[in-house]
């Protein structure tokens, strides 16, 4: 199976119910499948006069509490960022899968990372963030949308699956359970029809200062939980290393090839690859650097995630 | 019991999947198939456990297992 309908299979059996897409190389056969199986699963499926349309039928759906879905590849991803600061800012749940090319501008069709600001570090305008998972293999984009949508749902903040165009292109085999256990949490803000309840009103305007003042502290609370709580990671062979590399999606598969043949060749070298961009596994960094690991990151960008690392990292390594 | 299914058109006849099955339950077939090439099939003994051996090796993903 594709990678890209691994995550269509992965949303559908998580409970996504909405999926709204515009066609762009290297995504399309999410749109395609969704298309496919989306209307069997009972939910709606449908294709966008644009990628700014898509995601504001998904700020729609997410304000009715479905659980609802758009992808894109990076210039599409681009134009969704006004429509996903407007569903943070209204602290709404919904999955955007970023299936990333080359950049800036159209670039090309190929696989990148340099998408990598843009997801975890809030991509459109204000104090927002995007609870970021990096898959690296076909099994994973299946994971990962009951993932991020656990994650939306849970924080009532937008979820991103960064993946790129090798892991959404590539077939690989995988197991699909018959059933995913999910956490829908209860959603008393959805606007569903006010019969029997007072109105429920989702806005992302909150004109007097002191009201939004409020509202960016609660936000930025949950974004604290979240790095609490949520990171995932995963480590090979870093116990002993000397020098441990840091990649995440399809670098990091490349990177355990590396890893593996450098071993046979006797440098001690580990892989740390994040799960979750943001939160940024920080402190598991910071501690394997307290014990004197050096770090090697390695992406397909001229360095973004790099950052992150240095910060985590801290001029003790 | 587990069986397989092997997309026919997507297999280009290498044979990995009949060396690696351990129960020797994929044969090669006679016919041809869209690409001129002669696909493996299931060789249905009752013996297929899924294990998904076959699976996992084939280098066109084109085979889907059943358990």
């Amino acid at each position: 199976m594709k990678g890209n309908e691994a995550v269509v299979r992965g949303a559908i059996a998580a409970q996504c119910r909405a999926f709204f897409g515009y066609p762009i190389t290297p995504q399309n056969e999410v749109p395609e499948y969704m298309s496919k199986y989306m209307p069997a699963a009972g939910g709606v499926f449908l294709q966008a006069e644009s990628e700014v349309a898509a995601i504001n039928m998904v700020y729609g759906a997410a304000s009715a509490g479905i659980r609802a879905m758009t992808s894109s590849s990076s210039p599409g991803v681009s134009l969704k960022m006004e429509g996903l600061s407007y569903i943070a800012g209204a602290q709404l749940p919904c999955v955007v899968v970023n299936v990333q090319r080359g950049g800036p501008g159209l670039g090309n069709i190929a696989p990148a990372q340099a998408d990598y600001f843009q997801a975890v570090k809030g991509g459109g305008h204000g104090d927002y963030k995007l609870l970021t998972v990096a898959p690296w293999s076909v099994r994973e984009m299946f994971e990962h949308a009951a993932l991020a949508f656990d994650l939306a749902d849970r924080y009532r903040n937008p979820a991103m699956i960064l993946s790129d165009a090798i892991i959404g292109q590539m077939l690989e085999p995988i197991e699909i359970p018959d059933k995913v256990e999910v956490d829908i949490p209860p959603k008393p803000w959805a606007t569903t029809g006010a019969k029997g309840r007072g109105r429920n009103f989702i806005t992302s305007l909150y004109i007097v200062p002191e009201d939004l003042e409020r509202i960016n502290l609660d936000i930025q609370a949950k974004y604290a939980e979240a790095c609490r709580r949520e990171v995932r990671f995963q480590e090979f062979e870093v116990e002993d290393a000397d020098m441990v590399l840091v990649a995440y999606g399809c670098v990091a598969r490349i990177c355990r090839t590396t890893m593996n043949l450098a071993r046979r060749k006797g440098l001690r070298i580990g892989l740390f690859r994040p799960i979750t961009l943001f939160p940024f596994p920080s402190e598991r960094l910071a501690a394997l650097a307290r014990d004197g690991k050096r770090f090697l990151t390695v992406e397909l960008s001229a360095g973004q995630m790099v950052e992150d690392v240095r910060l985590a990292v801290n001029g003790a390594a | 019991m587990g069986h397989i299914v092997i997309r026919e058109d997507r297999c280009k006849g290498c044979e990995i999947c009949v060396r690696f099955c351990p129960k020797q339950c994929i044969v090669m077939s006679d016919r041809f198939n869209s690409k001129g090439h002669h696909p493996s099939e299931f060789h249905d003994t009752g013996e297929c456990t899924g294990c998904t051996v076959c699976a996992v090796m084939c280098p066109d993903v084109a085979i889907e297992v059943y358990k």
